[in-house]
């Protein structure tokens, strides 16, 4: 079935009315994703774009049986929707939002902690299940169905490992953005389990870049996961130092500054097939995969 | 966002931190009338208030004299001239690069003697994710912190804090004994390490830094030196704060930019510039023109921009920006929509000229309807299908337009 999200998964919008999730919630709805209802508070009993909108998680919940939350709130109201969605029960939120506050997200972090929701992002262009379901701001055109699962820190350069697997006469199983921002949610230790007990994968690409040290912690669990499948792996940040720099606590955290090919040379120690250049994706797999 | 050494002292002491007597100075004679404020005898330092670490170790642009940019003065009577050596100089340090920062403010201090010096730091580990304290001692004329963190990452004290409740007592006593403090420094240490994690919860810092601070003969502990960085993010809860964002600290494009909401850096080397709408692609696309022996000397990223007229002023940053000589676009829309971008690449060229060759790369929402604009607007730009071509197609115009 994919991981996380597949045809039968009934989603919800929480701030369906805005425009930019107008927009997109359309794109999803054309796409074929099972959307069953919107929240906006305020609202409930109206009908947007064909929906249904309700005032709560909870009474849209009841109402449909939506079990996970494409978010469209603004970033300072993040912490409150999420709250009222883990607590309503859904299974999966997702979380677009640009700019939540890294407090809030701390709290969400530990709201999530004794609950069964799993949230991706913010910041995050989402989660695709290619012919199934779109939650989220991917581009649609762009995806084909198949047997390959990417996981990604940076939005853009997951569409550009889409296309590239796209390249290699393959698809995906799922794509999944992890955002990156100071904190998120799900990271690649979660979406590496999940993809290596699906059936319906075979090999996953991983998009790491420069900055916090999650490439580290998924080589360290590849390395010591039961169940293996093949990693390809791709690092951006190889020329140049980014953001501002003015204290040391970050390169005390790491143990002194870490460059992309630090991240590259520990990934490939654990197993991880890693590539220089994102074109050489598509070759990987090729080698890889076919017969 | 970061502000002053001076701006964060006096955030920390309003949460009982100790710090020694201190007043900021715009003029020379300013800083004289300073330094009998904050001490009658003396000695004092002068502090260069730009936003970097390494200030003792960095020199002054064009200056004879290899003093940096913290200097401890004995004599009343050098003031004005060490404070004229300072005061609109730049200064260049290990964390500034090059081109070094302006320094439009000293802070003049009253110089604190002590017997011993730490480190105390408090961030956010990301991958954790949990907040962090950091603690080290630093000898005499010993390693500074980060060569510490390096070579003897084992002298380095790091705990996981409860992100609301701060650091437990045992987590406080485990510092006491790590710095060898002794029975009057107590509570002392417990106030500062309460006091650290308070001021970073409310007010949404992501960094505070002490490097260092001092032990008295007393045992009370003082803040030396101080720095906080804020979360730009939560800033609508604090306007207080936003107000001392400093922006004499950003050049002007990279000002320009941010009020548009988006990023833009300039680098030192390199003749390209390039838009694009992610950290990751812009690192990739970066990296791979420096495998064609180029270099970046600007990026603009729009991030997830949906205002026309906003993403015209900032490709009109880039296009104006005299040290490019190839303009790179590289967008993958997803929330933000190609056409969008083609038109606002449209509005900058009309009004600002496009003299230097341009090659475009769309993909992803509203991509044909973007390069449709494009084409329909006889501009004399270059469409490419993947970033490495882009790349490619753009290194080849430039060679052929010189």
């Amino acid at each position: 079935m994919a991981i996380l999200v597949n045809k039968d998964t009934k989603v919800l919008v929480q701030g369906i009315t805005g425009t930019q999730a107008s927009f997109h919630v359309r794109k999803s709805l054309d796409y074929g994703t099972n959307i069953v209802a919107g929240v906006t508070p305020g609202k409930g009993g109206t009908e947007h774009l064909g929906i249904p909108v309700f005032d709560s998680v909870q009474e849209a919940m009841a109402e449909t049986g939506a079990n996970a939350s494409v978010m469209f709130v603004p970033a300072r109201s993040v912490k409150n929707a999420t709250t009222e969605a883990t607590e309503a029960g859904l299974e999966l939120i997702v979380c677009i939002a640009n700019g939540v506050p890294i407090q809030d997200m701390m709290e969400i972090r530990s709201i999530l902690k004794g609950s069964n929701t799993t949230f991706i992002g913010p910041n995050t262009p989402g989660i695709i299940t290619p012919g199934e379901a779109r939650l989220g701001i991917f581009p649609e055109n762009i995806h084909r169905k198949g047997r390959v699962g990417v996981v990604s820190r940076s939005s853009t350069l997951t569409y550009e490992a889409v296309l590239e697997i796209n390249r290699a006469k393959m698809g995906q199983s799922t794509v999944i953005g992890l955002g990156d921002d100071m904190v998120i949610g799900m990271d690649f230790l979660d979406a590496m389990e999940k993809f290596s007990t699906d059936e319906e994968t075979d090999a996953i690409v991983l998009i790491g870049q420069l900055g916090g040290a999650f490439e580290e912690a998924a080589a360290r669990h590849y390395k010591e996961m039961d169940i293996k499948k093949p990693v390809i792996a791709f690092v951006a940040g190889n020329t140049i130092p980014f953001g501002h720099k003015m204290g040391y606590a970050g390169d005390i955290i790491s143990g002194g500054k870490v460059t992309a090919q630090d991240k590259k040379d520990i990934m490939r120690h654990a197993g991880m097939i890693v590539v220089d250049r994102i074109s050489h994706i598509h070759e990987q797999l090729q080698a890889l995969l076919q017969p | 966002m970061n502000i002053h050494e001076y701006q964060a002292k006096k955030i920390l002491t309003r949460y009982g931190i100790f710090i020694p007597r201190g007043k900021v100075a715009y003029t020379p004679n300013e800083a004289k009338r300073a330094a009998v404020h904050v001490s009658l005898r003396g000695p004092w330092m002068l502090k260069a208030q730009i936003q970097s670490g390494a200030r003792e170790k960095g020199y002054f642009l064009d200056s004879k004299s290899r003093k940096g940019g913290i200097r401890l003065i004995k004599r009343r009577r050098d003031i004005v001239r060490e404070a004229e050596q300072m005061l609109g100089g730049t200064l260049v340090t290990a964390q500034t690069g090059p081109k070094g920062k302006f320094v439009s403010r000293i802070y003049v201090e009253a110089f604190q003697k002590v017997r011993k010096k730490f480190y105390a730091g408090m961030v956010i580990n990301r991958v954790v994710p949990a907040l962090t304290l950091l603690i080290a001692n630093l000898e005499e004329g010993g390693k500074d912190i980060i060569t510490k963190a390096v070579e003897e990452p084992k002298k380095v004290l790091k705990l996981k804090l409860d992100f609301k409740k701060g650091a437990s007592l045992r987590q406080i006593e485990l510092v006491r004994r790590f710095l060898e403090l002794n029975e009057p420094s107590r509570k002392h240490i417990a106030k500062l390490i309460s006091a650290m994690h308070q001021a970073f919860i409310e007010n949404d810092a992501t960094m505070i830094e002490i490097n260092p601070a001092g032990v008295t003969r007393r045992g009370r502990i003082v803040a030396l030196d101080a720095k906080m960085s804020f979360d730009g993010n939560a800033m609508f809860r604090h306007p207080e704060i936003n107000r001392l964002q400093d922006d004499y600290e950003e050049g002007g494009r990279e000002l320009r930019a941010e009020k548009s909401g988006f990023q833009y850096r300039e680098f030192e080397d390199g003749n390209i510039g390039c838009i694009v709408n992610g950290d990751g692609i812009a690192m990739a696309a970066m990296d791979f023109i420096r495998t064609k022996g180029l270099n970046t000397c600007c990026f603009l990223n729009v991030k997830g921009g949906v205002d026309r007229d906003k993403i015209a002023a900032g490709i009109k940053i880039i296009m104006t920006n005299p040290k490019v000589e190839g303009i790179l676009i590289n967008i993958l829309g997803g929330f933000l929509r190609c056409n969008l971008i083609a038109e606002g690449i449209i509005a900058a060229a009309s009004e600002v000229g496009l003299n230097v060759p341009l090659v475009v790369r769309f993909e992803g929402t509203n991509k044909d309807a973007a390069r449709e604009i494009l084409i329909n607007s006889r501009l004399p730009l270059i469409i490419a299908d993947t970033m490495e071509e882009s790349v490619d197609k753009l290194i080849t115009a430039m060679e052929e337009s010189e």
